[in-house]
């Protein structure tokens, strides 16, 4: 049985280098030095079961790196620490914000100064649905 | 060794709150293909007393009255939070039988203090933060004690979704609590033959003489009753059998009684048999395409035609052309046909495959094809099924198309389509 994790086929991710194969001839000296592919899922992502992307929309985290338009990584089993940008879920929708604590109480915080800081007491409960672990943003390219 | 059986409460309407938090704590319903009937409810919508299996048509007034929020079975997410679910399973068991998509038999080691339950508690606790799949764990010596544990860790509210019957000391009690429809392996007619014989829990099952439930029951019967003391009979299969069959069909939204649609949606499945059969690294023998009307009209028609392969494949252009040409030979020209479907036989390992294969044919085309596969294959994954698409198909298919109107996004397993987090 194959378990598959966040990413449906993940070999389409790799970034192929030669690989030894017999062939005619002389072995390429080369061939001892080749080491296993570059895998970016490999890298990025530990716990593919608990891993999720999610689109981020808005400019409230700005100031952290994060853009509109990035694609975010999101790691499900960890727990949420103060200081970790954590993916909440509020009025129905996932927000991202960096969760903090003052005097023990928790907020959420913008990285923008154009945002009000949340102060948690004002909702029932709140679910923490994840930490944001990666942030990968398009840098701009002349076509 | 003990086993356990895992499985998630409300699976497809979990699955579906876990990527939409715009639906949770509101009852919410998912319908069956074609938007058919009710096949599942969260806790919301059974409090509400919205009943399995109800037609949708019936019932659409009133959960529109209720609020009840409706969504379209998304196979393809439920499909990818089973893997997930599985493989966190998988993580913290010595050995795991994946029963259903939903559902799962593991062996475990006791520790030391006999005590399964933090064990248990730590594994719902993982499961629901990562996925937020409620889980219930039912622990037993055999499978069929683990099925009833499990049953009672959801029916009794005390056991708050875990059970260790095989731990508890009072197990008379508790196979009393079972009533003979609910254990493992008894069927409506057995169940009613069992009542009528004065057997009406788990208990009563285990106790009665083994000849009288031998005559009736057979072996299965015997192997029951065993399994009921804590005598292990039914091992858990591991080994996953290489699928021989794969068959792809569906119901059409309306019926369809020209041959163009009837074609367009066979050619339709057979470009989705192609694709499951590449990835599962297989080859099909021979081919079948079948049809069929409703079964409460008249004249009732249904018809299936096959052909063998001159060569094993699961290349789209070779199945597509066949099965078109068989097409012609199903199609009833007075016929209102609501389903057809494409059916792939006699699966051959790919690898095992391969040396004949080069050896009858041009290996040089077969490893064109091959790549052409791979690249439509790689393209349809990355942007989206049906980027490139075969014109038999059809541009318009929603002339016949299943009717899935409430049907969520692919949220985990299509990058056009994950979730949208506001920052």
């Amino acid at each position: 049985m194959r378990l598959h994790g966040a990413h449906p086929n993940p070999s389409n991710l790799l970034l192929p280098l030669p690989s030894e194969s017999v062939t005619a001839g002389f072995p390429s000296p080369a061939d001892n030095y080749v080491e296993d592919n570059i895998d970016l899922n490999e890298e990025l992502i530990h716990r593919p079961a608990s891993t999720f992307f999610l689109r981020v929309k808005g400019d409230s985290m700005s100031n952290a790196g994060i853009l509109d338009g990035d694609l975010l990584i999101v790691d499900r089993s960890l727990d949420a620490k103060p200081g970790n940008i954590v993916v909440a879920i509020l009025d129905g929708a996932f927000t991202l914000k960096k969760l903090t604590y003052r005097k023990n109480i928790p907020y959420l915080e913008a990285a923008n100064h154009n945002y009000p800081i949340i102060d948690l007491r004002r909702y029932g409960a709140v679910q923490i649905w994840g930490v944001a672990i990666y942030s990968i943003h398009t840098l701009p390219r002349r076509k | 060794m003990s086993i356990a059986l895992i499985d998630s409460n409300n699976f497809y309407a979990s699955c579906e709150e876990s990527m939409d938090p715009s639906i949770r704590n509101h009852p919410l319903i998912v319908l069956s293909n074609n938007d058919g009937c009710v096949i599942a409810r969260n806790a919301e919508a059974k409090a509400l007393g919205i009943a399995m299996g109800q037609p949708y048509f019936k019932v659409r007034r009133k959960l529109k009255d209720l609020g009840v929020k409706i969504r379209s079975s998304n196979y393809a997410l439920y499909a990818d939070m089973s893997r997930r679910l599985m493989s966190l399973i998988e993580a913290n068991c010595e050995e795991l039988e994946i029963y259903s998509i939903d559902e799962a038999f593991v062996k475990i080691n006791r520790p030391h203090d006999y005590d399964l339950n933090p064990w248990a508690y730590r594994l719902r606790t993982t499961i629901y933060q990562s996925l937020s799949l409620p889980i219930a764990i039912g622990i037993g010596t055999t499978k069929s004690q683990s099925k009833l544990a499990n049953h009672l860790a959801k029916t009794t509210a005390s056991h708050a979704g875990i059970f260790d019957f095989e731990a508890s000391d009072d197990q008379d009690h508790w196979l009393k609590q079972v009533a003979i429809e609910n254990v493992w392996g008894i069927g409506r007619k057995l169940a009613y033959w069992c009542r009528m014989h004065g057997i009406n829990n788990a208990r009563q099952l285990r106790d009665t003489p083994s000849n009288e439930l031998r005559q009736k029951f057979g072996v299965t019967g015997i192997r029951l009753q065993h399994e009921l003391r804590g005598e292990k009979c039914l091992n858990l299969l591991i080994k996953s059998i290489p699928k021989k069959e794969t068959c792809v069909s569906r119901s059409f939204s309306r019926p369809v009684s020209n041959i163009e649609e009837l074609r367009q949606a066979i050619a339709n499945h057979a470009v989705r048999a192609s694709e499951k059969l590449r990835k599962q690294h297989q080859h099909a023998t021979a081919v079948t395409v079948f049809t069929r009307t409703s079964l409460y009209t008249s004249p009732f028609y249904s018809q299936s035609a096959t052909q063998r392969l001159s060569l094993p494949s699961n290349n789209t252009r070779v199945i597509l052309s066949t099965t078109l040409s068989l097409t012609e030979k199903i199609f009833c020209s007075n016929c209102l046909l609501i389903k057809a479907g494409v059916i792939m036989q006699g699966l051959v390992n790919e690898d095992y495959l391969q040396l004949s294969l080069f050896s009858l044919t041009n290996p040089k085309e077969i490893s064109r094809h091959k790549s052409l596969m791979k690249s439509i294959d790689y393209l349809n994954t990355r942007y989206g099924k049906d980027t490139i698409q075969w014109a038999v198909c059809g541009i318009n298919q929603q002339e016949w198309e299943m009717c899935r109107r409430n049907l969520s996004p692919s949220a985990t397993t299509l990058f056009k389509e994950i979730p949208i987090v506001k920052a």
